[in-house]
């Protein structure tokens, strides 16, 4: 049982916090994705996980054991990096089996398991090449290899697909799922991009500056997003989100609408405005409106429908799917 | 190539020739001269070419001291760059690596060594205090402490390269500090390693001033006291003389032929900043 | 951070250790030991006595005022030619990367070998110098037997010597310049003089700074080279500090000795350290 819970977690570089009190329980065998903005202490929190960066205060428990001031080693868990981190003067197999080696297990047994993991991920032909003979995907593969060897309780993933191009994003986001199914270990893994959260995570934390702004499934987070900053980063394209006049006639501080849940029509609706803009994606489209009371605004429509710019247009939105939001 | 390259580039080879080349050029033909020919050394061709013969002689001169002078500036050579490497290798990567008050202090205290001349009777009487001096060992600790800036600076300066993800896949894999350093980063810092060697090889056996200082008595005797001991001897055999500045030559040469590249990326460090 | 560092400090130790047990103890002992009237046998407390000897003896001052003098000629020269011999040796010539390391060899050769060798070369009568000079009707100089012009032929030999470790610094640092700089300027129309001077010059001048730094430390500090060619003469003529250092060691005058260490350490810090600071703010300003 290797759930994973934080309690209270702080992190300070001098007088500045960077993670202002987390509190967080990821279950056995959950798929869990921390997502935020670049700088909202994502990374910080996950290598605070690992032990590779001290904690100010609160604690860290894995397994049911309180393990805030244990070595990362001692922790059980398994880290790949954005970069990979392979060392670049050992080969395939000695970079898997390096762990094992630390831990003066002996040849035989080294042997097998690199093998064992090899086979798990087709790294069997790439084994006596040295990291720089290697493609960008294959590097990646052989990172997890060696997160695996180790056979830890939680993997720890930072930003693992960001050095990759799309097309081999989109693979490699795959065979991580499945992976976690074939293994079903705990996994922590960190993100910028909304989509990797979205179709991967069984969990999503999203963070905004140092703190935990809404926990929860990938469709929670986009029916039912707590806060406005949650609604504005899940989803694409990003939700309307409207202060001031606006705001106020819905009785709240912040009102919000997805572009799909907006009604476009060419002569009536609630809101008049300009097309400024016609984005064609194939399957939608995307119109960047200009009205005049509100501002500018996106609506989704099918791809087949089309204006051009300087239409006008009339908008209404979806009643069930609206947002409103007061701060206290 | 142009025509002014041309003609610009034979003369410059000209008076490079005649500048850094012809002087070389005297050496070897005076080593190969008869005592009474080089008695007044020039340009002018060896009557007879005594190669050979000046080469047996300089060796046999007193007792084989060069074989043996030889043998202590190879033994303090390769003893002092032994920990060198490692020592420095161990200090720029913590500094690197670890920026604080600490590392703040040892790096400006590293530095002075680059600058302060060594306070030469002071250490002479530590070294008798503590027993070594005249002898090899203190002398390649000596020739240790008065290179470590040098090495310590090339090796930062090397580091900052090794991304950090490499250490700390590391710690997660388990690795003590002794290990992320051996396993990992050492080997990473094979380039830098071989410059280093190179540079401070060439540096500390062309060392004059520290073994005649540190390392007197004619049993220690090293390479470049060769010539400054028989400088006196000689002076009825300057083909000896030459002969002498020849061997002890040919070990830089080798070395500037096969390592180019390190000595001009060791030589060059500091000059570009980035 | 209740962890302990993965980069603990005590990698520092061992070169800790050696450095400071024989480099810096020394240094801050020489401080002690120039104070004293210091021989083999005993050290007695004499104040400020060795100083006032060094700049009262007329050998000693000119010891001092030759070190000053040989580092500021070897400097000069040596960033001057350094750099019209990198900016010829980048310029594309013929023979060029022979010429380079016919250039720099000089400076891994032996520097008792190199004082050897032109001590014969610079010989007044006999000396390949002025037997050279003597067939195109020159009455060449008493190079090395003149007390007015030896310490200027040492220096002479120096910058022949280091002359390739500044070229190969200027050539490291004349590689950085971007071609596109040149190319701006000459579709302005700067000649090659204004090339020169308002390009190559400002923009090199990280490797100027590091050229003059290693040249006035190296000057300040020579002693293999003048030992193996005058041994400070002819008299006292071309005695540096590093030099004196070395005979009044040798006579048995360690105290004396010492505060000639004192007193250069002293020149280098109070000449280097201000100058550096200079060079570097000038190098902020380009």
């Amino acid at each position: 049982m290797t759930q994973v819970s934080l309690h209270d977690l702080r992190k300070s570089f001098g007088a500045h916090e960077v993670i202002k009190g987390v509190d967080l329980d990821i279950a056995d065998g959950e798929f869990c994705v921390f997502v935020g903005p670049s700088g909202c202490g994502k990374s910080t929190l996950l290598r605070m996980i690992a032990g590779l960066e001290g904690v100010t205060s609160g604690t860290v428990d894995i397994g049911g054991q309180d393990v805030t001031h244990a070595e990362p080693s001692k922790r059980g868990i398994a880290m790949v990096f954005q970069s990979y981190a392979l060392y670049p003067h050992l080969t395939v197999r000695e970079n898997i089996g390096f762990g094992l080696s630390l831990a003066r297990k002996p040849k035989a047994e080294i042997a097998q398991e690199v093998e064992k993991v090899a086979d798990i991920l087709q790294l069997g032909p790439l084994l006596d090449r040295k990291p720089k003979a290697l493609s960008g995907g294959q590097r990646q593969r052989v990172a997890i290899g060696r997160a695996i060897v180790r056979n830890p309780g939680v993997f720890l993933f930072d930003e693992p697909l960001s050095n990759l191009d799309a097309s081999l994003r989109g693979q490699m986001r795959i065979e991580l799922t499945d992976l976690h199914a074939r293994l079903g270990a705990t996994m922590i893994y960190v993100t910028h991009d909304q989509v990797e959260a979205m179709t991967m995570a069984d969990k999503i934390v999203v963070l905004n500056a140092g703190r935990i702004e809404q926990v929860g499934t990938p469709m929670d987070l986009y029916e039912k997003p707590a806060t406005p900053f949650v609604a504005g980063f899940i989803g694409s394209p990003k939700m309307n989100l409207f202060e001031g006049r606006v705001a106020e006639q819905q009785g709240c501080d912040v009102y919000g609408i997805r572009p799909e849940h907006l009604t476009v029509s060419d002569d009536e609706g609630r809101w008049k405005g300009t097309v400024r803009h016609v984005e064609r994606l194939g399957a939608d489209t995307i119109l960047h409106v200009e009205a005049e009371d509100i501002g500018t605004f996106l609506a989704r429509i099918e791809g087949h429908r089309s204006y051009r710019p300087g239409a006008v247009v009339y908008a209404t939105p979806d009643p069930a799917r609206e947002f409103r939001y007061t701060s206290r | 190539m142009r025509r002014g390259q041309l003609f610009g580039g034979i003369a410059a080879l000209a008076i490079a020739t005649v500048v850094f080349i012809l002087p070389f050029l005297f050496v070897f033909l005076n080593a190969a001269k008869s005592p009474s020919e080089a008695s007044q050394p020039s340009f002018a061709w060896p009557s007879e070419w005594q190669f050979w013969q000046n080469l047996v002689d300089v060796v046999q001169v007193r007792d084989y001291a060069l074989l043996l002078a030889y043998f202590n500036s190879i033994v303090i050579t390769v003893g002092a760059i032994a920990l060198l490497v490692i020592f420095a290798a161990m200090v720029g990567y913590v500094l690197q690596r670890r920026p604080s008050r600490v590392s703040r202090v040892v790096g400006f205290v590293a530095l002075t060594g680059l600058m302060i001349p060594p306070a030469v009777v002071p250490t002479i009487w530590l070294l008798q205090e503590i027993g070594l001096f005249k002898t090899l060992h203190g002398m390649v600790l000596i020739q240790v402490a008065y290179g470590l800036s040098f090495c310590i600076l090339l090796f930062r300066a090397f580091v900052a390269s090794i991304p950090r993800d490499l250490d700390e896949a590391a710690i997660v894999d388990g690795a003590t500090p002794l290990q992320v350093f051996f396993r990992v980063i050492l080997p990473l810092l094979k380039p830098v390693t071989l410059t280093v060697i190179v540079v401070q090889s060439i540096t500390i056996f062309n060392d004059f001033t520290h073994p005649l200082y540190y390392l007197p008595g004619s049993e220690n005797i090293t390479v470049q006291l060769t010539l400054y001991n028989f400088q006196s001897q000689f002076t009825s055999q300057l083909n000896l003389l030459f002969m002498n500045i020849l061997l002890i030559t040919i070990p830089p040469l080798l070395v500037f032929i096969f390592f180019n590249r390190q000595i001009v990326s060791g030589m060059t460090s500091g000059a570009v900043k980035g | 951070m209740t962890q302990k560092s993965p980069y603990p400090y005590w990698f520092f130790l061992p070169a800790a250790v050696i450095f400071l047990g024989l480099f810096i103890v020394p240094t801050v002992a020489s401080f002690y030991f120039s104070l004293t009237y210091w021989d083999p046998f005993e050290a007695r407390f004499a104040g400020w006595d060795n100083y006032v000897q060094f700049f009262s003896e007329p050998f000693l001052i000119r010891g001092t005022l030759n070190t000053l003098f040989f580092a500021f000629v070897t400097s000069v020269l040596k960033t001057i030619l350094g750099l019209l011999l990198a900016v010829l040796l980048t310029s594309g010539i013929f023979g060029q990367s022979f010429l380079r390391s016919v250039v720099f060899f000089p400076v891994l050769v032996s520097t008792i070998g190199v004082g050897i060798l032109f001590q014969e070369l610079m010989h007044p009568t006999e000396g390949a110098i002025n037997v050279a000079l003597a067939a195109i009707g020159i009455d060449g100089p008493g190079w090395l037997t003149n007390p007015s012009l030896a310490l200027f032929s040492v220096a002479l030999v120096d910058v022949w010597r280091g002359v390739g470790l500044a070229t190969l610094i200027y050539i490291a640092g004349l590689s950085t310049i971007p071609n596109d700089y040149y190319e701006a300027a000459r579709i302005d129309g700067a000649t090659r003089w204004q090339l020169f001077w308002r390009v190559t010059v400002p923009l090199v001048w990280p490797a100027t700074t590091t050229v003059i730094i290693l040249s006035l430390i190296g000057g300040l500090r020579l002693f293999d080279l003048v030992w193996a060619m005058t041994r400070g003469g002819p008299g006292f003529s071309s005695d540096v500090l590093a030099s004196v250092i070395y005979k009044q060691y040798q006579a048995g005058f360690w105290g004396l000795s010492t505060a000639g260490n004192v007193i250069l350490f002293l020149l280098i810090a109070l000449i280097v350290a201000p100058l550096a600071w200079w060079l570097n703010s000038k190098e902020l300003d380009a």
